[in-house]
């Protein structure tokens, strides 16, 4: 090995290094993708030996059927949730930048949900919701406000912003560290300038905290996009997409269609189609944001 | 310094490289022996077999060897490590060289599709409801030989070609489990027989601060019992493949129309519990077994469950859901899961031995409450005894044939989130129609 000269040492070390990662990467990645890519242009049922090609007819199905573009709507109330939930992210994470007593015991409480499993909190989350003997329906009965008790996880029109707040709730505290992160990166000499030529705390907000983060909002706001786009783990452990389907997501509707109804065929290529509004919403984001910088 | 920290970096970062790379070729190699050797294993057994078949093709009277290890999936995960072992320890006393091992699988229908798919299914499971008739010949091996034939009650349902390729694991009649205490408590002396009977006695359970009927309405499957009813009025055991060949199958007045209306006549006339969003499976039989609910529209599988959550057996009675007010007495027998062999099981004589074993002694069928599907064997629950000695009309629901799971399939259409529809919507009308409309759409679309 010693004989070999520096460039060739530096090809061995890189390729061996990076052999074993891209080789799970296309085994569990690559792979399942084009795989997947494949089967959309099939009608396989999930377990027959024979997978018949039928072209682009799954693709069309999708955007002619209304009932399956339908849901996105749901997936917009997380996208609601999502954004009130970097807003308070950010001000949470200002405030607990500042100097103020306690202030890791409040870092570590907001940041405690994000730890935990999410179909933990689901459960915990039932348990809340529930109309009946819920704790959240005790809470509003204790301090006088019957009126206000819903069936939180069976009301239509409630169900989904009640599965928005739980994400929103679990997500938080992650957003919040990230900004704290960002703004702990921010050079204080600028603060303290800024301070001397008479800046308010407003004013030090908008023209020296914001621009130094729009970096990480927009990081944030992408995953919170793609985050609303995916969501499945509540709905499919609280709901099951009910009542009468109105807390259905684009996955749950996707995990249906594969697994209850046979139809991989089309299961697939709802999750092209998926994959590909991810990649879309992405692309538009970066155009608008970035506009100007490069 | 520099150097120096960066060559022992290298030197530590060279030396995990070369570990976990021995360790993944290790790996390898482990696995490598291991399936090598179950290989040899199997090889070895179905040398063995072929020896044994051999044998039996050469000289008559010899059975074929009931060994090794044959592997049994169920839905049940509730039993697989009680009633379901002794089955298990039984078969093995029976044949000693037999072992069966028993897989519980939650989500059962997924999983085992998946297996199906990727010729891993279990050498005895139950197949999925959703598995066209014209597939099994792909996957199941025929069972014919197994010399059940004549004495088994839905024989044709899992039938391609002519041969038997599942066996029923029992059949539930549809009708009412309801606790005897908490109708004596409101005030009811005789079990409905009229349409009018049920509301009148739902009507006196309600006044008695009973909460009449348990539907369980936010799990859905719970609601099957309407689509089962609409056999009834329907008077026809084939529904669901008459519907195929229909375009508009959910006319108002027919058959689905008149179950669910009484469903909804409970809903609306607050005969079921408050908030059908909250309801709770596994409670609702607690409330059952305990008289704070007084019925259920089920099969009567779910009387022996209700007696494991406390009830005294004697208390609980099971009577058909009147359909009408001519007091004729109708009930439809719907058969559970099938049972089927592995084409390609490893020990098919020994996984047939257990499935036989499953059918004729083991019991099964009288522990889960089913009828058997033995024509020559009583059932053994006493309520459906006396619901049977009423001798009501019975159907025997037929399978639903591959024309009528393609349009479903399609259409996505489940029963029971078809009735959640028609009770949570503002109209039953229009959602009939909707489905009307989905239904001749699907049709189209897979040519039927």
């Amino acid at each position: 090995m010693f004989a070999m000269s520096y460039k060739v040492q530096r090809y061995v070390i890189l390729f061996s290094f990076l052999t074993l990662p891209l080789l799970l990467l296309a085994v569990f990645s690559f792979y399942p993708a084009v795989y997947l890519a494949w089967l959309s242009f099939t009608s396989w049922d999930g377990y027959s030996p024979d997978k018949a090609w039928v072209g682009f007819s799954n693709y069309k199905e999708i955007f002619t059927n209304a009932d399956i573009f339908k849901v996105l709507s749901h997936n917009f109330v997380y996208f609601i949730g999502g954004i009130v939930q970097n807003i308070l992210a950010l001000i949470f994470a200002v405030l607990l930048n500042s100097r103020l007593r306690g202030r890791n015991t409040f870092r570590a409480l907001l940041f405690l949900p994000y730890i935990m499993n999410s179909v933990a909190i689901a459960y915990m989350f039932t348990y809340v919701y529930d109309a009946q003997n819920g704790s959240l329906n005790a809470l509003l009965t204790s301090v006088g406000l019957e009126s206000w008790i819903k069936s939180w996880l069976g009301d239509a029109g409630i169900v989904n912003y009640s599965l928005a707040f739980i994400s929103m709730w679990k997500f938080m505290g992650f957003n919040m560290v990230i900004y704290l992160g960002a703004l702990q990166s921010i050079p204080g000499d600028l603060y303290e300038a800024a301070k001397i030529d008479g800046a308010g705390p407003f004013q030090s907000f908008f023209y020296i905290t914001w621009p130094s983060i729009i970096k990480i909002v927009e990081l944030s706001m992408l995953l919170t996009v793609s985050g609303a786009l995916e969501v499945f783990d509540l709905p499919f452990v609280m709901t099951k997409g009910g009542p009468a389907g109105a807390s259905q997501t684009f996955v749950t509707q996707t995990v249906e269609t594969a697994f209850n109804f046979s139809n991989y065929g089309l299961a697939s290529a709802m999750g092209m189609v998926l994959l590909l509004i991810v990649v879309l919403v992405i692309f538009i984001q970066r155009k608008l944001i970035l506009r100007g910088e490069e | 310094m520099k150097k120096k920290q960066l060559l022992s970096t290298m030197a530590v970062l060279g030396l995990a490289m070369s570990m976990t790379a021995g360790c993944g070729s290790n790996n390898g190699n482990n696995d490598g022996t291991a399936a090598s050797n179950n290989k040899a294993t199997n090889a070895a057994a179905t040398n063995d077999n072929a020896a044994a078949t051999n044998a039996v093709a050469s000289e008559e009277p010899a059975a074929p060897k009931i060994a090794g290890k044959v592997v049994f999936t169920t839905n049940r995960t509730d039993l697989v490590d009680t009633e379901l072992k002794n089955y298990a320890d039984k078969f093995h006393e029976k044949y000693p060289d037999a072992t069966v091992e028993i897989e519980a699988i939650k989500d059962y229908d997924q999983t085992t599709k998946i297996r199906m798919a990727s010729n891993e299914l279990a050498d005895i499971s139950l197949i999925p409801g959703t598995v066209k008739n014209s597939d099994l010949p792909n996957f199941y091996m025929p069972l014919d030989d197994l010399g059940l034939n004549d004495r088994i009650y839905f024989k044709d349902n899992r039938s391609q070609d002519g041969k038997l390729y599942g066996i029923s694991s029992g059949s539930a009649a549809m009708g009412v489990t309801y606790n005897k205490k908490a109708f004596a408590t409101a005030g009811i002396t005789a079990v409905p027989k009229t349409l009018d009977e049920l509301f009148a006695a739902a009507e006196k359970l309600k006044a008695a601060g009973i909460i009449p009927l348990a539907t369980n309405f936010k799990d859905k499957w719970p609601l099957y019992g309407w689509d089962q009813e609409a056999f009834i009025f329907a008077n026809d055991p084939a529904l669901h493949n008459t519907m195929a060949t229909q375009d508009e199958p959910f006319a108002v007045d027919g058959p689905h129309w008149q179950a669910f209306s009484i469903l909804k006549k409970m809903v609306d006339s607050g005969y079921v519990e408050k908030d059908l969003m909250s309801t709770n499976w596994e409670g609702s039989k607690k409330d059952v077994a305990s008289g704070k609910i007084a019925m259920f529209l089920l099969g009567n599988w779910v009387v022996p469950q209700v007696v494991d959550n406390g009830a005294a057996a004697e208390d609980v009675g099971f009577f058909p859901l009147p359909l009408d007010n001519s007091g004729e007495a109708k009930v439809i027998l719907a058969s559970d899961y099938y049972y089927g062999i592995d084409k390609n099981s490893d020990n098919p004589d020994t996984a047939k031995a257990f499935l036989k074993f499953l059918i004729e002694e083991s019991g099964y069928d009288d522990y889960a409450g089913f009828i058997p599907v033995l024509k020559d064997k009583q059932p053994k629950l006493a309520q459906l005894n006396e619901f049977m000695a009423t001798n009501p009309k019975v159907i025997e629901m037929a399978a639903e044939n591959d024309d009528y799971l393609a349009i479903a399939n399609k259409m996505q259409f489940d029963t029971s989130a078809f009735a959640q529809d028609a009770i949570m919507g503002k109209d039953m009308k229009t959602v009939f129609e909707s489905y009307n409309k989905k239904w001749k759409d699907a049709k189209a679309a897979v040519g039927k």
